[in-house]
C-alpha cells in the first residue's frame, strides 16, 4: 500500500480537532462568509476553448479545485487565438482559464489515460467537450471512468449531443448559433444576419453545464453514485430562443429581425440621438405615460392607437416614428439628464471604455486585477463579489491563467510520478485541504477525500 | 440540453464488491458523525438499520433512473417577465416545485406580452413557466406578507426580482425572511445589484445590454448596433441564478444556514463578454461590431450563397487547408499571407473577399453536400421552421408538447430529454402555464386558510411528498420536511 497511516496524518487528514477518527471538524465555528460553496471539490478539466472552460472557472469562482488537462507543446488553441496577446498568453485564454491549475499529459498516450484515470478516482467532478466517442476511444469515456470512479460527476459538452445525426460533428459557437435559429433572429430589420457580439451560444452552455455539474453533486448527495451529464450547444441555445420559439411552435410565427426592438413591446428599442443612441423601453401603460412626459408628447399618452402595448405593437411604424424624431433632437447626454430617476428603463449604448467606467460596473467590483506569473498584473472582466451572508465576500483572485503545464511538475512531487513519460509510474494523490469545511452530515457531497483515497487504495491493489 | 446518467453496474467480481462496499454510507462515516444537531430534526420512532440514531434509511434502494436531482426541494418564485421565471423553470426541470407568487388580477406582466396569444395566455408566458404552481396573493397587504412568510418557512428556496428596498419596506427583505426561515437560499434578481449608483433601477434586458457592452458589439460591421433576437441577458442572468441557487444548496448542506445570493443583469452579461473586455482591459482594445465575423479568427462567419447564408469556420490551419481544397481554393493553403491565424487576421479583408467571391457561386444545398462529413464547422442560418425541421433538434427531443388546461395542447421549447440510469425519462410535461393564482384554492385546502383576504388565518403546510429520495447522510440539503414542519410549529406558537 502506498499510503501509510502516517502519511495521512501528516497531510492533515486524520487529525480531527481533539484527536481521535473525525476527519474533519463539524459546522465550523467561523462566520459563513468566508466559506465558498464548492470549497473540496476537485474538477479535472478537459475542455477547451470557450464553453468548458467557462463552466469550469465558474465552478472555480466558487471554490472548487480545477485542474485543466492539457496537451503537451500546443495546450487549448486559445493559447494561440489573438491578437491580442500579452506576452506569449492570448488575452482569449486569459479571460476563461483563471484559477486552474494547468497540467500537460498526453492521453493518446495510454501512459497518459492511465494517469488521467487515476486523477479521476480522487476527483469529483470530470469535464470534457470531445467529439463523442474519441474519448471512449481512448479509454476515457463515461463506461471508463465510471468504472475506477463510479462516485464521478461527469460532464460531457459537445456540440450537438451524443447521438444523433450531427453528433460527429465538432460544435463552434458561430454554426451553433446558425443552426439553432439565434442568428436569424439578430440583425437589423432589413438587414442581414448578424452574431451576437460574444459567444453567448458557447457561454448559455457553459452555464448550463456549471448548473448541471451542482445538480450531478447534489444528485450524488442523495443516492452516493456519480452520474453523467450532457449538455451541448444546440440544445441550450434552441432552449434559451424562449418565446421566439414558442411563438413558432404555438402559432406559427416565423422569428424575424428587429435591429434592437422587441417583437412583443413596445416602444423597447434603441433611438438615435443627436450624437449616438440611448436605449429606452416601456414595458407597461404606466411606463408609457411617463415617457411622453419626458418626451414632452403628451398628446401621445391618450391617443387611442396607443392606448395598450397590444395596440402600440399594432401601430408600432408610426409610433416609432414619432419617438425617433424627437430623440434625435438632443444629445445622449440630455436626454440620460432628463431621463434620471424616472423611474422607466433607459441607458446609453456603452463601447467597452464605457462600460468600465461606468459607475455601478465599478461599484460590483466586475474587474477583477490578477498577478499574471509570466505578465505581471493584468486585468479581467468577472462577475462580481459573491455575497454569502451578510457581508461581502472579497473574491481573491490568484494563479492567473497558468503556463501550459505548469503545474505539472508540482502534481509529479505528490504523484511520485511523471505524466506524460514513457516510464510507468504508479501515482498517488495526496489531497491537501486544512480547515476545509465538511457536510457536517457525513454526506457524500465532497467525496474526495474519502472516497478517493478508498478508491486509490482500492485501484493500488490490482497494480 | 442536459441529460443526468447515473450509471447503474451490476457487473459482479471482488473488486466490483469491494467498491460497493466502499460506497456504503456507513463505511465512509466517522462514528461521531451521528452525534449532530440532526437528533433535534428527528421523526419520533424513525430508527435505521442498525443505528438507533440514523435519521433516514441508507441510501435508497429505488433505481435512481427515476429520480431527478432537485425532487424535494421547494421553491418560492415571486419573480416576474424573464431572469427569474426562466431560473426557476430550469431548477423545475430538475424536480423541483415552483410556487410562482402573483398579483391578484393581473400576475406575472408578461402574461399580457402579445401577441401572439393562445386563448389568453401569451406565448411569452408560457415560454418560461412551465410546471409551476400560481397561487395569488396581494403582498402590499401585510396579510399577504404573513402568508408569504409563513411558505418561505416550509421552502427551501426564495427568488425574487423586485427593485433593491422594495420588498424590505413590505417586510419580505432577506432580514425579514432569515429571521423566520434561516434555512433559506434567498436569491435575489436585480438589474444591477444591491447598492451603487444605479441599483434603484428597474432591470430590463435591451437597457443592461446597452448599459454592459453587448449592444455595442452586435451588429453589422458598417453598420448599427442591434441587440441579440432573443434576451441574452436576461437568459444568462437566469443561468447564472439557476447554478448560485444550487451552489447555495450546497453550501447549506455543510453549514445547516441559509443564505443570500446577488444575481443582477450587469454583472452577468458584463462577465460573459470574456475576451472582448479582456482585449480592453488587458490590451485596450475597444469593442467592435464584426457581423457574423470574428476579431480573432479568421476565417469565422456567413458567408452570402446564391439564395441564402453558410456558416463556416477553420480554427486552425489543418481545417483552413480543409476548408480551400472544399472551395477548390488549394493555392490559397500554401499562400504565405494565409499561413497560420495570426495571418490571416491580419489579411482578413483580402481573404474573405476571395472566400465571399466563391460561396456565392452556389446554392446553400450545394455547399452543404459539399461539406458534408469534412470535419470542419459549417452550417446554415436557420429560420424557426429551419431549427424545427432540423432533424437533430428532433433527436434532441427539443420541442416538448404539454397540455395546457386551458388551451389544450401547445408545444414550447426546452433543453431534451433528462436522462437518469440507462433510459432516457420521458419528461411528463403537466400543467403547463396555469391560469393566474390556479392553484391558491388547493393550496389553501391544505392551509386551512384564505391568501390575500382581509381575515388572518394560521397557516401550516402539509408537505406530501411519498417516496422522495432524502439525502441519506442526514444532510441538510433538503430542510423542507424537517425544518419546514419545526419552524412552521415555531412561528404558530406565537400566533
Amino acid at each position: 500500500m502506498l499510503w501509510s497511516v502516517a502519511a495521512l496524518r501528516r497531510s492533515g487528514l486524520l487529525c480531527g480537532r481533539g484527536g481521535g477518527r473525525g476527519l474533519w471538524t463539524g459546522r465550523p465555528k467561523s462566520e459563513t462568509d468566508n466559506v465558498k460553496p464548492l470549497v473540496g471539490v476537485k474538477i479535472l478539466d478537459l475542455t477547451r476553448v470557450l464553453a468548458g472552460p467557462f463552466a469550469t472557472m465558474n465552478l472555480g469562482d466558487l471554490g472548487a479545485e480545477v485542474i485543466k488537462v492539457e496537451r503537451p507543446g500546443v495546450g487549448d488553441d486559445t493559447r494561440t487565438w489573438g491578437p491580442p496577446f500579452v506576452g506569449t498568453e492570448s488575452t482569449y485564454f486569459l479571460s476563461v482559464n483563471r484559477n486552474k491549475k494547468s497540467i500537460a499529459v498526453n492521453i493518446k498516450d495510454p501512459k497518459g489515460v492511465k494517469i488521467v484515470k487515476e486523477l479521476a478516482t480522487v476527483c469529483d467532478v470530470f469535464v470534457e467537450n470531445y467529439v463523442p466517442g474519441k474519448l471512449t476511444a481512448m479509454g476515457l469515456g463515461y463506461e471508463d471512468v465510471d468504472k475506477v470512479a463510479p462516485h464521478i460527476v461527469y460532464c460531457s459538452i459537445t456540440g450537438y449531443g451524443h447521438t444523433g445525426p450531427m453528433s460527429q460533428r465538432a460544435g463552434y459557437d458561430a454554426v451553433a448559433s446558425a443552426i439553432s435559429g439565434m442568428m436569424h433572429i439578430t440583425g437589423p430589420e432589413d438587414g442581414d444576419p448578424v452574431r451576437p457580439g460574444v459567444a453567448m451560444t458557447d457561454l448559455a452552455t457553459g452555464l448550463y453545464a456549471y448548473g448541471a455539474v451542482m445538480a450531478g453533486l447534489i444528485q450524488r448527495c442523495k443516492t452516493g453514485k456519480g452520474l453523467f451529464i450532457d449538455c451541448n450547444l444546440l440544445s441550450s441555445q434552441v432552449a434559451c430562443l424562449t418565446q421566439v420559439a414558442a411563438n413558432y411552435l404555438i402559432d406559427q410565427r416565423e422569428g424575424k429581425r428587429w435591429g434592437t426592438a422587441h417583437g412583443s413591446i413596445v416602444p423597447y428599442q434603441a433611438f438615435k440621438t443627436k450624437d449616438g443612441h440611448l436605449v429606452v423601453g416601456a414595458g407597461n401603460n404606466q411606463q408609457f405615460a411617463t415617457l411622453c412626459k419626458i418626451l414632452n408628447l403628451p398628446e401621445l399618452i391618450d391617443d387611442s392607437k396607443y392606448k395598450t402595448n397590444h395596440l402600440r405593437v399594432q401601430n408600432r411604424k408610426e409610433l416609432i416614428k414619432i419617438l425617433s424624431a424627437r430623440f434625435e433632437e438632443e444629445m445622449t447626454a440630455t436626454w440620460l439628464c432628463l431621463f434620471e430617476g424616472c423611474g422607466i428603463p433607459y441607458g446609453p449604448i456603452n463601447n467597452m471604455k464605457g462600460v468600465f467606467a461606468d459607475p455601478q460596473v465599478l461599484h460590483n467590483g466586475l474587474i477583477m486585477e490578477m498577478n499574471h506569473p509570466a505578465v505581471g498584473k493584468i486585468s479581467v472582466p468577472e462577475k462580481g463579489k459573491i455575497q454569502l451572508g451578510c457581508r461581502s465576500q472579497e473574491f481573491q483572485a490568484w494563479n492567473s491563467g497558468m503556463g501550459l503545464g505548469a503545474q505539472t511538475e508540482d502534481l509529479c512531487e505528490e504523484w511520485g510520478g511523471r505524466p506524460g513519460t514513457t516510464t510507468a509510474h504508479t501515482l498517488s494523490w495526496r489531497h491537501q485541504s486544512p480547515g476545509e469545511n465538511r457536510c457536517p452530515g457525513g454526506c457524500h457531497l465532497f467525496l474526495n477525500v474519502h472516497r478517493g483515497i478508498t478508491a486509490v487504495s482500492t485501484s493500488m491493489s490490482g497494480t
